[in-house]
């Protein structure tokens, strides 16, 4: 409510109500008395106080007092008042103006502070969900780590190297999984507080795609998937550290919530200046509800399952964003779910003949 | 105690961290010389003349690429460089000082090993750049000539400058701006387009499934891995 020139915005205001009032009441002059003149300005003050701050209240009761004495008061056509009853007049239009205005500037600053405590109250829960969602995340791997290590510190000479080999890799699971929710913590965290500058760099889909599905050959081992990419795909100026973590993401969601053996499908099209990136499954689809949902901070994509903790979409998003682009969640016909983000595409340099035919060495 | 297979020297202030390289290390043969900080590392690595050096970046008195630089300066030993994956600059700030590869934490033993082994082949049996075969591929450098399945396959003189920078570090990482330099030369270090467009078709000419590379890898937003034996 205070951008530059909203000040001008409300002497305007107050001048055009004035005016307002004036051809209203000269209208009304040859059937009213000038009573009843008087409180169509008192009108004009009011909603100038409803509507704008206190100095273009009193700049309206000025003019109107003002207009009302040249153009209403006998004698008409000058500023001289023959009945000193004008003056109260005057001071009430004033004082009708002040007292409005201030009632209304309380009731907004009341207002704005009651949406400062609503945002506050959000942000708030927003953040005790993601604490206690990490927390919970991390209590589960913790205690397994805590227990097992602890029969291996406390008993271990009396187990045998079966058990002791189980509790070794319940250990070494659970540790992974801690791993993994930290580095997100941390990549949200770095992501939330603009500490990110993207290395934009010429980078591959295809070539992204393949560091992904070997980094994650192990998680992806239960599901058939398949990449379906036009051979003439260009490349993309990204951050492709990023773009491999919302691809990894992506892909590890799909194996998460769908059976094993279930397709998982990649598939990408450039059309004008824009890459669609789709990751489907065709697994049980997400439950009803609204699908921009899935992308906040903490959401399970319903079913909740092993490390379930929604922050993946939500880096996802952060990093779609970060490079201009939109990333969306689409229930695909029969059953199943697309998750598709776009990326900008700009024209690629040509490589330099020069370079192409350096000196055989 | 058996013969061991050579010195390793660990430059971490972790000793929980140096506790499970140790025992680990140790297990498979090596000797460990251990360094709990920069300064100490730099001096040690010039006192015990390890075989190889691991280093934390992350180090309390100095940093790690300083380290390297401070190794590199006299000794061609390999470097193997341990970071966190929040110091992805400082990686690959590591690797163009010298280093020779990485692992980042945390990581598995397994993994570790393998790199300590490349490295440490590498550094006993440098490869020759001649040759080199993997799958149902080999090339031949000297004489140009490359054939998949028995079947003589063309390479332009780039892609074969490619293989060959590849080659000489088998194995292990070599960053993108390594091979941009070497192979089309300094000024190009900023076109890294040349790579994708290039690695692309060395993908489609020497792999069964270019999208599922087996042996030429990306380490994104690093560089690139030729792997002769699979994954």
């Amino acid at each position: 409510m205070s951008w530059p020139g909203y000040r001008w915005v409300g002497y305007g205001g107050a001048a055009a109500a004035a005016v307002a009032a004036t051809l209203i009441g000269l209208g009304m002059r040859p059937h009213f008395e000038l009573v009843n003149i008087a409180m169509v300005y008192l009108l004009a003050v009011v909603a100038v106080a409803l509507r704008f701050t206190r100095a273009p209240t009193i700049l309206t009761s000025v003019l109107s007092v003002a207009a009302f004495d040249y153009f209403f008061v006998p004698p008409s056509g000058t500023f001289s008042v023959e009945d000193p009853q004008y003056v109260v007049t005057f001071a009430i239009m004033l004082g009708v103006g002040l007292i409005v205005s201030q009632l209304t500037s309380s009731v907004r600053a009341r207002a704005q502070a009651q949406a400062r405590l609503v945002l506050e109250a959000e942000t708030e829960r927003i953040r005790n969900a993601l604490l206690s969602s990490i927390s919970h995340d991390l209590r589960t791997p913790l205690a397994v780590i805590f227990g097992a290590s602890s029969s291996l510190v406390e008993r271990g000479e009396s187990l045998g190297p079966d058990e002791r080999h189980a509790l070794a890799r319940s250990i070494f699971d659970h540790a992974g999984d801690m791993s993994e929710l930290l580095a997100k913590v941390l990549e949200m965290t770095r992501l939330q507080s603009g500490g990110i500058v993207l290395q934009r760099d010429w980078a591959s889909l295809s070539e992204i795609l393949g560091a992904v599905l070997q980094r994650l050959r192990e998680r992806l081992a239960s599901h058939m998937v398949m990449i379906e990419l036009p051979d003439d795909l260009p490349l993309v100026r990204v951050d492709s550290v990023l773009i491999e973590q919302v691809l990894a993401n992506l892909l590890e969601n799909a194996a998460k919530h769908t059976p094993p053996r279930t397709l998982v499908r990649v598939r990408a099209r450039a059309a004008g200046d824009a890459m669609t990136v789709s990751v489907e499954d065709f697994g049980p689809g997400l439950p009803d509800g609204d699908l921009e949902q899935l992308f906040g901070k903490f959401e399970r994509g319903g079913g909740g399952g092993r490390g379930g903790m929604g922050l993946g979409l939500a880096i996802c998003r952060a990093v779609v964003r970060l490079h201009g682009g939109t990333i969306w969640a689409e229930r695909l016909a029969g059953a199943g779910t697309a998750f598709n983000f776009t990326l900008s595409l700009e024209p690629v340099p040509a490589i330099a003949a020069a370079d192409c035919a350096v000196q055989s060495g | 105690m058996a013969e061991t297979r050579g010195t390793i020297l660990v430059v971490e202030d972790e000793p929980d961290i140096r506790r499970f390289l140790r025992s680990s290390l140790g297990g498979e043969g090596y000797k460990v010389v251990e360094s709990p900080a920069g300064q100490r590392g730099a001096l040690d690595a010039g006192l015990h003349k390890p075989d190889l050096v691991i280093v934390d970046l992350g180090l309390p008195d100095l940093d790690g690429v300083e380290v390297i630089r401070r190794i590199r300066e006299w000794s061609p030993m390999p470097i193997l460089v341990v970071s966190a994956r929040t110091q992805e600059r400082s990686k690959i700030e590591a690797l163009d000082a010298g280093a020779d590869d990485y692992v980042t934490k945390p990581f598995g033993v397994g993994e570790l090993l393998a790199r300590v082994r490349v490295a440490l082949r590498h550094a006993i049996r440098p490869p020759s750049g001649k040759a080199l075969s993997f799958g149902d591929v080999t090339i031949d450098f000297e004489k140009r000539v490359a054939t998949r399945a028995g079947a003589e396959i063309h390479l332009t003189p780039i892609e074969f400058r490619l293989l060959g920078c590849l080659t000489r570090h088998l194995g292990m990482v070599v960053t993108q701006r390594q091979l941009l330099s070497e192979v089309w030369g300094p000024s190009h270090v900023e076109h890294t387009h040349y790579l994708r467009i290039y690695m692309k078709q060395l993908r489609e000419k020497l792999e069964p499934d270019p999208v599922r590379p087996r042996h030429l890898l990306t380490e994104t937003g690093i560089g690139y891995r030729l792997l002769a034996d699979e994954p």
